[in-house]
């Protein structure tokens, strides 16, 4: 056997190296652009699979914290004036209270009943801000004042500085999965994902572990909010709080592998290279394809390979290892 | 003001009886086959497409499209039980709740690519026509969608006190393995129950189109008002189900009345909301499955 570890940190060395002058290497917008959501909604996946992968509470209403953390940093920075990064850890902090109410009223369900309860807050959240048109602009929401090139206020006049950006969230998103793996509460995560009730007969104090876990994805997720909202200078409700953030966020982490430290990424890559290919090739003249194209690669997953991508690699790798092992016992 | 309140009502209990379809059928699923179909208001959705192609292809009324919508969706029904849901049963809830919302998802974009998301009508001789009654006016339309989903519902009900395999679906619900043992075979079950549950959903699509327009979103609302129906009425009961629609759409009815016309959604979200802050126990079956 070869020392995996240190293949591993090579590997990963290399990874870092390319990500790093990618940008200084493409220079087409278009592709920029591709690589920036790429790596956010890896990010999202992330936040979302700190809960819904390794905890297993599946929710759809991670588009409430993506919307809390975008309109927390946009109404600072319109009403006063308070640079975006600040909003940014601002926003984070919002959606971690908000997480708060809303675990206590979706964590009295369990199973498909949490995750309808989840939509539903998401989308209370998102009529409460149509509705309520001097808090926050109503429907018709707001552009971001454009300020040029101004790196304090989270403003740039090429797409590189974005893409740096997006890669340190989901660099920062990657290293709390990392810590969190091998931690008491990873562990207590994973064993409430297996049998919350089990877990609970052992003495897994699961209503705290859930919260706790839900904390960081929340605040995780509201990080990401500010930053769509800076990339693309315009916010409504509907941008905000989007049915399809709460969406990809799951089906990234599911395609790729729920509760793996790679898989949002993995699925992330998987999926928007397809609707990217899709988009060059077909236009966006018809509705629709992306989404179908996702469902049709969702239900391959689920039924086929449930423990998407990572699950499959682990299974050949295992498989590999073990043959490499028997053959020195039949010679 | 009073006259206005009981027209409220009367609109909300007239279209709460389609929403009542809708939740029969997802809590009907759900009691015997333990899976919560996402894809629930999907086959509204192609119901109504049936009666909208139906309608303007050879001039046939929507209510009388019901004797196709129906049976069209009972196959689908079957078929989807039998190659798709029987597949995750047993598995725990990450593949049961994504491959349902999967479904939903290629529908609805399925049916973008193929119908574009333009709203489609079928104007009928009655979709225009009402009864006055004192101060109130009764659509006809809704009217005649009301009384046909409340004969349906109570079709289903005697359908399983009465019959063999009605009560066979209830002893499953109950639970699934003594009914095993008693020499109930379960997937004939659950692919019938499949069938009813979107044979219903096929009649409330019909049963809408003479005044709702239909497009590839249309089913959103009514899984959403039926989601929170069937918890509300205690998940698996037909009978809860179908009252808690019914005051759904009332709930519904007097928030666009009183709230402001896009605060439907918002009063029905609450309504669950608030339900599950403070009597998360009158929710025995959403806890615990």
């Amino acid at each position: 056997m070869p020392n995996v570890g240190g293949w591993r940190f090579v590997v990963l060395g290399v990874v870092i190296a390319v990500m790093l002058v990618l940008p200084l290497v493409v220079k087409s917008s278009f592709a920029v652009d591709i690589l920036i959501r790429v790596l956010l909604f890896s990010f999202i996946g992330s936040a979302w699979n700190l809960m819904g992968g390794y905890a297993k509470q599946l929710s759809l209403g991670h588009a409430a914290f993506f919307g809390l953390g975008a309109y927390t940093s946009t109404l600072l920075q319109i009403d006063f004036g308070i640079s975006p990064w600040i909003g940014m850890v601002a926003g984070g902090f919002v959606a971690l209270l908000a997480s708060l109410p809303i675990g206590w009223l979706c964590f009295r369900l369990r199973g498909p009943y949490f995750t309808i309860a989840t939509i539903a807050t998401a989308q209370v959240l998102m009529l409460i801000f149509l509705k309520f048109r001097d808090f926050a602009w109503g429907a018709e929401g707001t552009t971001i004042p454009n300020l040029g090139h101004a790196p304090l206020m989270m403003q740039f006049e090429t797409k590189a500085p974005y893409y740096y950006i997006v890669l340190g969230l989901l660099t920062i998103a990657l290293l709390i999965t990392a810590r969190i793996e091998r931690s008491r509460i990873g562990y207590y995560c994973v064993a409430i994902g297996e049998d919350e009730d089990a877990a609970e007969a052992i003495g897994v104090d699961a209503p705290s572990v859930k919260r706790q876990i839900y904390m960081i994805s929340a605040f995780l997720t509201a990080l990401a909010g500010t930053f769509y909202t800076q990339y693309i200078y315009f916010i409504d409700p509907q941008t905000a709080f989007n049915f399809n953030i709460s969406i990809e966020a799951a089906l990234v982490s599911i395609v790729g592998g729920v509760g793996t430290l790679w898989g949002p990424v993995i699925g992330t890559v998987l999926l928007e290279t397809t609707s990217a290919l899709l988009q060059s090739w077909l236009g966006n003249s018809i509705g629709g394809v992306q989404l179908t194209v996702y469902a049709v690669i969702l239900m391959a997953v689920i039924l086929w390979r449930p423990t998407g991508i990572m699950g499959y690699l682990a299974e050949v790798y295992a498989r590999r290892r073990s043959k490499s092992l028997s053959l020195p016992a039949k010679a | 003001m009073l006259e206005i309140l009981a027209q409220a009502v009367i609109n909300g209990l007239l279209i709460g009886g389609i929403y009542a379809l809708v939740s029969i059928g997802v809590t009907l699923i759900f009691g015997v086959v333990k899976i919560v179909n996402f894809a629930q208001g999907e086959f509204v959705m192609i119901g109504m497409y049936i009666s909208f192609f139906l309608a303007t292809q050879f001039g046939i009324d929507p209510i009388v499209s019901l004797a196709v919508s129906m049976p069209v969706l009972f196959v689908i029904g079957v078929l989807i039980q039998h190659f798709l849901i029987r597949r995750v049963l047993g598995l725990n809830d990450l593949p049961q709740i994504f491959l349902t919302f999967a479904l939903s998802l290629l529908i609805v974009n399925l049916s973008l690519m193929l119908f574009t998301a333009n709203y489609r009508t079928v104007h009928t001789w009655y979709s225009d026509e009402a009864f006055r009654v004192g101060g109130l006016y009764i659509p006809v339309a809704k009217l005649v969608a009301f009384v046909l989903a409340m004969i349906l519902s109570g079709a289903l009900w005697i359908f399983l006190h009465t019959t063999d395999l009605g009560k066979a679906m209830r002893a499953a619900s109950q639970n699934r393995d003594v009914a095993q043992l008693m020499g109930i075979n379960p997937n004939r079950v659950f692919a019938v129950a499949l069938g009813i549950a979107l044979a219903l959903a096929g009649a409330a699509g019909s049963l809408l189109m003479p005044f709702y327009p239909a497009y590839p979103l249309v089913g959103q609302v009514f899984v959403l008002m039926a989601f929170v129906a069937v918890v509300l009425g205690t998940l698996g009961n037909v009978i809860g189900a179908l009252i808690a629609s019914l005051l759904m759409g009332v709930a519904e009815s007097l928030g666009i009345q009183f709230i402001g016309a896009d605060s439907g959604l918002i009063v029905v979200f609450m309504l669950l909301l608030i339900t599950l802050a403070l009597r998360p126990s009158g929710l025995a079956g959403g806890r615990r499955r």
